[in-house]
């Protein structure tokens, strides 16, 4: 059985495979489309609880969308809000309203706080229960006995008389400024009054389809406010909202970078062979090594990143280079060679472009970041595919008199002619220490870039509302926490309280305006204990300020006794359980990750206004306390990426060493001609990005390793052909490069900076690369 | 002409229809009161807690200033002194600042304070936003009895009854948990005489 027989029949029943599959994925919408933009960042994390507490932070803000309806005055933002709700409120199978039961609001927290109120105070009290004479207790009391207007009570004035209870619900009310006002959730930031309306969604957030239903019924609601309210402030924050800001974004540059390089490939392909049929070769190429891409990798990780599918449009401008390369060859050949004799003769040039272009994409994998995974896999796949499918089909398809069109070829002999050639001359000289002076200058501006921060790519409105809303609403950081850790619920309780008192002196020096912990509800029982004997001790004792105001107030010893009583049945221990049982903990409950080993509770401490100036603090303040861990997201993954820049610019060093050992398994004293055009570009590169004051990023880095892998394809058809055969090599070249350049220009304009970093360095890259590859010839 | 018939009926309609949302016993309560900008004066409040034998009796004297707020400053049985302005609630004692409370810190206080404002100016119109109003007036002297629209509120207080003629005289306020305080107001004086030199070093 020879090879022409099978191969092509073996090449079409593949094919056919990955084709079924592809429909079944794309018609049956069996395939997921994930749209988190966090995927890209690293998975990883070996701490099992540090992990925990993250995703719990996630999971906390991730299905949650709150919308703040403002106006000038409150009954107009009411107007609006109630359109607002009752338009998402018909679609209770997209999203549910997280308003708690206003009514219900008063009763659940009497319900669960009101059998504990002597051992809930807040830590002002508890210094002043230490400090202060019995005469100030009586007095306090006495003032607040005669105040005019004390507002609405729920409890009884005997069942708080020191105010201590009264003053911990108020603390605890202020640790958000959103109140209940008309049964509604109120805001207000001293001009506008807002409507805050939190709502869960109920599908998951980053499904292209959920997203897409979800923000048409926002867009209605928004719509429905509007009506009832001309003048009505809208602002709306959720993750959801990035996501499907992501997601279209993604879908347009996707469409603009697959059609704008097919476009130019065809009109490449044209230019060069001045026939239909290439074309639709190089299509069918490129097609089938995306259908196969599209098939295994779905098969391998079940659901496919929005951003690998944008990366992946850049891979056009790869997936045809062998095409092309097989084309200008046979253009070059004459019509008496055969085409499977030509392929037999350029088979080890192929399968080394091939193989280099693999090593280049491997550099993604090599990295913690599960996008990048993907988006390796997804090219290398789909490199393979468009490889195998010219050295399957195009010796059968391609008769040797199909592209007889010999124009371009003699026009890039013509060009070839009047290319200069690097030799020990004046002009050669001139032009390496030119180069040298423009890398050196280069490289003095170059500085790393590796802030988290500067690959958030959402369109600006969103974060203004985002910011607006954080600021108005006073939201924790999502970022930066404590994990605080020990082996049972009381220790871990007692050092966040340990925690908690260093906070407090970061409060007064106004690095931080507030913390959210779960014992700021729960004391530990030890603090509870204490409490209680100090109330005793200075109020309820013979000698404390109880006896005395009674007297005042002209009651008798018997009701001091009724009293002290009523007031010791109050002291129970309030348990972590008990809080996370009732309705008013739903906000907090967050905040406790409870048991998440054999002896091991967690908890997390989140911070309301912190600036990027008290991280420091903040990260010393967590320093010292037994289980106590200071968690930056953003330093930390910040970091990550940092590590990654270092370690990825090691790997691309040693890549070039591996490279060149291949070569010379092949090339001997000449492989460097081949490596040297790659070289001199990717320092160009990285000069220009530091003149441009272009911080360098791991992307960077990364592109960098790829445009090796496919600089050093050019390289190789250089080398291939006999010198008289220069033009087939500059041809084959000059159309692969020109493809490439504009795929990954086009990527280049991508508002997602990690893919913007690596399109504009590979269409620089490369473009340089293919001036300077005629360069490094042999002189004939 | 023709051109501006539409936009004169629908301007007649909305003046149609404003007094009958504002409520028709209290625009004849507006029209009695005397809405001073300054006005300051004696109280006398009886407080009388459930579960207390005794009322709690105090006195002394207030002010309520138009775009300014409300000073409170109770002699009798001991001093001290509140005063609410628009951003803050402030409690003294002589000069001494006790406690401050800023509509920063705490969203409700700009509301509360426009609530006792209204309560103590007679405002109406900025009262019937949070309470149903029933009113009634006899010559020159009404009454009012005002239940909170808000279901939360509505819990904790019963009523607030209010008179008066020309000024407020009385507020009584009535809470379910069997609380009740009654102030009554006198030697009522008007304009910038009003308030003596320690209330408006306070201010």
């Amino acid at each position: 059985l020879s090879p022409a027989k099978f191969l092509p029949w073996f090449w079409a029943f593949v094919v056919a495979c990955v084709a079924g599959h592809g429909a079944y994925l794309w018609w049956g919408q069996r395939l997921a489309i994930d749209t988190d933009i966090l995927a890209l960042l690293p998975a990883e994390q070996r701490d099992d609880g540090l992990r925990r507490a993250f995703a719990r932070m996630v999971e906390a803000t991730q299905q949650r969308v709150i919308v703040l309806i403002g106006a000038d005055d409150w009954p107009a933002a009411v107007r609006a809000a109630d359109a607002y709700r009752d338009v998402v409120a018909g679609h209770a199978d997209l999203m549910r309203s997280a308003s708690p039961d206003a009514e219900k609001a008063a009763s659940d927290w009497i319900d669960t706080f009101f059998r504990h109120r002597l051992v809930l105070m807040t830590a002002e009290d508890e210094t002043n229960l230490r400090h202060q004479s019995r005469q100030f207790w009586v007095d306090l009391a006495l003032t607040q006995l005669y105040a005019p207007f004390t507002g609405p009570k729920w409890t009884a004035w005997q069942d708080d008389p020191f105010g201590l209870f009264a003053n911990w619900t108020q603390a605890r009310a202020r640790e958000t400024p959103v109140r209940v006002r008309q049964g509604r959730l109120f805001a207000s930031d001293g001009g506008r009054e807002y409507v805050v309306l939190p709502f869960v969604l109920q599908v998951p957030v980053f499904s292209v389809a959920g997203e897409q239903a979800v923000l048409a019924v926002f867009e209605r609601a928004r719509e429905a406010a509007r009506d009832a309210s001309s003048q009505a402030q809208i602002i709306e924050a959720g993750v959801v909202l990035h996501a499907d800001a992501a997601s279209r974004r993604a879908k347009l540059e996707i469409s603009i970078i697959g059609i704008g390089s097919m476009i130019g490939i065809a009109v490449l392909t044209w230019a060069a062979f001045r026939s239909v049929k290439p074309i639709v070769l190089i299509t069918v190429t490129i097609f089938i090594g995306f259908l196969g891409a599209f098939s295994v990798s779905a098969l391998l990780f079940n659901e496919l990143h929005i951003i690998t599918l944008v990366f992946g449009a850049s891979l056009i401008g790869v997936a045809e280079d062998y095409g092309i390369y097989f084309l200008c060859q046979r253009v070059g050949a004459g019509d008496r060679l055969s085409s499977w004799r030509l392929l037999y003769g350029i088979l080890p040039a192929l399968a080394l472009t091939l193989g280099t272009s693999i090593i280049g994409y491997l550099g993604l994998v090599f990295t913690p970041f599960p996008g990048l995974h993907q988006m390796a896999v997804f090219s290398i796949i789909g490199l393979i595919f468009a490889w195998l499918t010219v050295v399957c089909w195009f010796p059968s398809m391609v008769r040797p008199d199909m592209v007889a069109n010999q124009d371009a070829l003699r026009c890039c002999d013509r060009w070839l002619r009047r290319w200069p050639i690097l030799s020990h001359d004046r002009w050669s000289y001139l032009l390496m220490a030119s180069f040298g002076i423009f890398a050196l200058a280069g490289c003095l501006f170059l500085k790393p870039e590796d802030d988290v921060r500067n690959l958030q790519n959402s369109p600006q409105h969103l974060l203004d509302d985002q910011r607006t809303i954080s600021a108005l609403l006073d939201l924790p950081a999502p970022g930066q926490f404590y994990l605080v850790r020990g082996d049972s619920a009381e220790t871990a309780l007692q050092r966040e309280e340990t925690l908690k008192q260093r906070l407090d002196r970061l409060i007064d020096e106004r690095r931080l305006s507030g913390y959210h912990a779960i014992s700021n509800w729960v004391p530990s029982a030890r603090l509870q204990t204490a409490r209680r004997q100090l109330i005793d001790q200075a109020l309820l004792h013979e000698d404390g300020a109880l006896p005395t105001l009674v007297q005042r107030l002209g009651e008798d010893q018997g009701w001091i006794g009724a009293m002290r009583a009523r007031l010791r049945e109050s002291s129970a221990v309030l348990t972590v359980d008990d809080f996370l049982k009732a309705n008013v903990s739903e906000p907090w409950r967050y905040l406790w990750l409870g048991r998440v080993a054999d002896n091991q509770y967690a908890a997390i401490v989140a911070l309301r206004g912190v600036s990027r100036d008290s991280l420091p603090a903040l990260e010393r303040a967590g320093a010292g306390i037994p289980g106590v861990r200071w968690v930056d997201r953003v330093g930390e993954i910040s970091a990550v990426l940092a590590a990654y820049r270092r370690y990825m610019t090691w790997v691309l060093v040693l890549s070039y060493v591996a490279i060149f050992g291949i070569l010379y398994w092949r090339y001997r004293q000449n492989s460097w001609r081949i490596l040297a055009p790659t070289a001199m570009a990717t320092i160009a590169t990285v000069a220009f990005l530091g003149i441009a004051g272009h911080g360098i990023q791991l992307f960077h880095v990364l592109a960098l390793m790829l445009l090796l892998g496919i600089g050093v394809d050019y390289g190789i058809f250089f080398r291939e052909t006999s010198s008289e055969g220069d033009g087939v090599a500059w041809l084959s070249a000059g159309l692969s490069a020109l493809s490439t350049v504009l795929s990954f220009g086009l990527l280049g304009f991508s508002r997602t900076p990690p893919l913007q970093a690596f399109g504009l360095t590979m269409a620089i890259g490369i473009g340089a690369v293919t001036l300077l590859v005629p360069c490094f010839r042999k002189r004939a | 002409m023709r051109l501006c018939g539409p936009g004169v009926s629908l301007l007649l309609l909305l003046n149609l229809m404003a007094p009958v949302a504002a409520g028709a016993q209290t625009e004849k309560i507006h029209a009695l009161l005397a809405k001073p900008k300054i006005l300051c004066g004696r109280f006398d409040q009886t407080k009388q807690l459930a579960g207390l034998k005794k009322p709690l009796l105090s006195s002394g004297r207030f002010c309520v200033v138009a775009d300014k707020g409300i000073l409170w400053r109770n002699l009798r049985p001991f001093a001290s002194t509140v005063r609410l302005t628009r951003d803050e609630i402030v409690q003294m004692q002589g000069d001494r600042v006790t406690s401050r409370l800023s509509a920063k810190e705490e969203p409700t206080v700009r509301l509360m304070n426009s609530v006792l404002f209204s309560m103590l100016a007679g405002d109406f119109s900025q009262l019937e936003k949070l309470f149903t109003v029933d009113s009634s007036v006899y010559n020159d002297h009404w009454r009012a009895t005002l239940k909170a629209r808000e279901p939360a509120l509505a819990k904790a207080l019963d009523t607030i009854a209010m008179d008066g003629g020309v000024f407020v005289s009385s507020i009584a306020i009535h809470e379910l948990n069997g609380d009740q305080t009654r102030i009554v107001f006198s030697e009522i004086q008007t304009g910038d005489r009003a308030m003596n030199d320690d209330e408006a070093a306070l201010f």
